[in-house]
């Protein structure tokens, strides 16, 4: 093999990684200890298929929310949510997300709905990543004037599971569930 | 006088050949008070034997019995700590979600309400 052969293999073996990171529906969240620090409150929640297992052997099926919930973490491979409250506006910077943002423009994932509200200024990146017709991941980024939260759920998400949750939890309807019939879908 | 006491003395001391069945009787003695603490000693040594068998057995179970609640009582607590943060994530996720349908209803609300629209 001639030398030119084993750097075009070295180059290809040093592009696996990306090839992998850029289908990779679990985000590499940056270190947040400098927010985690600044905030008033925090929520840091990182949760691996083991402990959703331990986790859903522990729900109570009487509950209608732990049974919801149950049901929704059924083949999920994490769930990761990082939100930090702050006592004042202005207290992150949108270049805190960059690292987030460039993961969530990699091929695989879509941006499902971004809405930004006038009344209450913030703003809302739901994203989603889908392997053969089923969702693998999805992303919500909110960033509100003193409150930002990432939210990255991993697995076979059945988004009609997460589309029950709505109204649990005291949360309306939203209307991302699966498509059926116009009709359907203006109801919301 | 000296004389008396000197032959009663050496009366006394003389060597005299044992019964015949002096052997016998010493063999016999000499066996028995052997055989007495062994058997004593080995009595005592099996009781004790017992009563440590016992005890370790009892404290090897009494440790395994608290080192099985202390794991069910640490995986309890980890599977109640894991529930809590599911359903907090959950909370978390449903109120972004909230948040976007409320923009999304606030902006669908505003261009309904748009006489140009």
């Amino acid at each position: 093999m001639s030398m030119h052969k084993y750097l075009k293999w070295i180059f290809v073996l040093a592009l696996l990684p990306a090839v992998s990171f850029a289908a990779n529906p679990r985000l590499v969240l940056p270190d947040f200890t400098g927010l985690a620090g600044r905030a008033s409150d925090s929520v840091t929640i990182t949760l691996d298929a083991p402990m959703l297992s331990l986790a859903a052997r522990f729900l109570d099926p009487s509950d209608p929310d732990q049974a919801a919930a149950e049901d929704a973490i059924k083949g999920l491979q994490g769930i990761v949510v990082r939100s930090y409250t702050f006592d004042q506006d202005g207290a992150y910077k949108p270049s805190d997300l960059d690292s987030v943002r460039s993961q969530l423009a990699t091929p695989g994932w879509n941006r499902l709905m971004e809405t930004r509200s006038q009344k209450s200024h913030a703003n809302v990146e739901i994203y989603l990543m889908t392997e053969a017709n089923k969702a693998v991941g999805l992303a919500v980024i909110a960033s509100e004037p003193r409150q930002l939260t990432i939210v990255n759920i991993i697995g076979s998400i059945d988004l009609e599971k997460l589309h029950k949750l709505e109204g649990r939890f005291g949360v309306p309807q939203l209307g991302i569930g699966p498509a059926k019939s116009p009709a359907a879908g203006s109801a919301h | 006088m000296t004389d008396d006491l000197e032959s009663k003395l050496r009366d006394a001391l003389r060597p005299a050949a044992p019964s015949e069945d002096f052997d016998r009787q010493l063999l016999a003695r000499l066996a028995a008070t052997q055989r007495e603490p062994t058997k004593l000693r080995g009595r005592y040594a099996s009781r004790t034997t017992w009563w440590f068998s016992a005890a370790l057995a009892a404290t090897v179970v009494l440790a395994v019995g608290v080192q099985h609640h202390r794991a069910v009582e640490e995986n309890r607590e980890k599977g109640l700590e894991a529930r809590r943060q599911v359903m907090q994530a959950l909370r978390v996720t449903n109120d972004k979600l909230d948040l976007a349908y409320r923009a999304v209803r606030d902006q669908s609300g505003a261009v309904a309400g748009d006489p140009g629209a």
